[in-house]
């Protein structure tokens, strides 16, 4: 995966750990006591109360990995000076250096071809005259 | 027409029943669409561009301008992000009814974010073709030798050849080896051209012995 699509990744992973922690937390966090005229609510299970007090733990920790993910994989951006224009001019640079490299490419092709229809001509008289050969007496 | 759900095909077709004898009788086809245009009700650009954030209603968080610093800008947003998401966990402890502005500044920083990232796809896409460039004209250059190189193995090969049956022929004439009529030997004089064109060459195969 190219790497701005592994930062699109990494944003959208970034997104959904801040937004759906939030909503886990007021999910499984206890009743509280809104007023004195409503009973105590009744005390958490060991179970729920374990997972109230590991899930922001390991949700700070899982949403700061992701930033620094991310902050790694900006330094990563293999960014080159000058913008578009130098971009744009390197690139009819590299046009012409290519077609003049394609003419020469051509050229030595066209001839290269040329001598191996020579050779092949010079080897079928080669075998001809082989075989016209006279038997010794 | 165009709103039933199954139209009928649109009834062009009849101005090409004389095709095959007149090509000409038949109208040209269309010139192509430049700009908007409409397709199965909607609306459609042939000008392909990403929208501006101010296009799609956001406020843009980072300077505008020809040369961004993508690098810098998508730091800082990342910052600010993580700012907004303490500010978020203590609104929601200290005056829970007031999440709703933070939520909205982190949508905010997280489609800036994005619309940063989707600003470097062409820049991705010239450094592709630059790369792409380069590789094939390596590939070419090195094309260019090999044929050169081989070419020249040939040559030097084909003298190689030559010279020795120089030296096989002289043997046999210095022998007093007969050459008979069974023998055929047509050696060419075109050897030696500065310019490595080579003519026509005849090789000898055999000779017979008296």
């Amino acid at each position: 995966m190219d790497i701005i699509a592994q930062l699109q990744d990494q944003v959208n992973k970034i997104a959904y750990i801040a937004f759906n922690t939030v909503g886990s937390l007021q999910r499984d966090a206890p009743p509280a006591r809104l007023s004195q005229n409503y009973p105590e609510p009744p005390e958490p299970s060991a179970e729920a109360l374990a997972t109230i007090n590991n899930e922001p733990k390991e949700a700070a920790i899982a949403f700061m990995q992701g930033v620094k993910q991310f902050d790694a994989l900006v330094g990563a951006l293999p960014l080159s000076e000058g913008g578009e224009e130098a971009q744009l001019k390197k690139i009819a640079e590299l046009q012409a250096e290519n077609e003049s490299v394609g003419k020469e490419l051509q050229d030595e092709m066209q001839s290269a071809e040329r001598e191996l229809k020579q050779l092949r001509e010079l080897f079928h008289m080669a075998a001809d005259n082989c075989l016209r050969l006279k038997p010794p007496s | 027409m165009a709103a039933s759900a199954y139209p009928p095909p649109p009834p062009y077709y009849r101005l090409y029943k004389d095709y095959a004898e007149n090509p000409d009788s038949a109208p040209a086809p269309p010139p192509p669409i430049v700009g908007t245009y409409t397709s199965f009700g909607s609306n459609y650009t042939t000008d392909d561009v990403l929208p501006s954030l101010e296009e799609q209603g956001l406020r843009q968080l980072y300077p505008s301008g020809p040369n961004v610093d993508y690098k810098k800008e998508l730091r800082v947003l990342n910052r600010e992000l993580s700012f907004q998401f303490l500010e978020l966990s203590d609104v929601l402890v200290e005056r829970p009814s007031q999440y709703a502005r933070r939520v909205e500044d982190m949508g905010l920083i997280l489609r800036n974010m994005h619309h940063l990232l989707n600003s470097l796809r062409p820049h991705q896409a010239r450094a592709t073709v630059i790369h792409i460039l380069e590789l094939q004209i390596q590939r070419r250059k090195k094309a260019v030798e090999d044929i050169r190189r081989k070419r020249e193995e040939v040559r030097q090969l084909l003298q190689e050849s030559l010279s020795a049956l120089h030296g096989h022929m002289n043997v046999a004439q210095q022998d007093g080896r007969a050459m008979d009529g069974g023998m055929a030997v047509a050696l060419g004089d075109h050897v030696g051209r500065q310019n490595n064109e080579m003519k026509t060459y005849g090789f000898g195969a055999a000779q017979t012995y008296r």
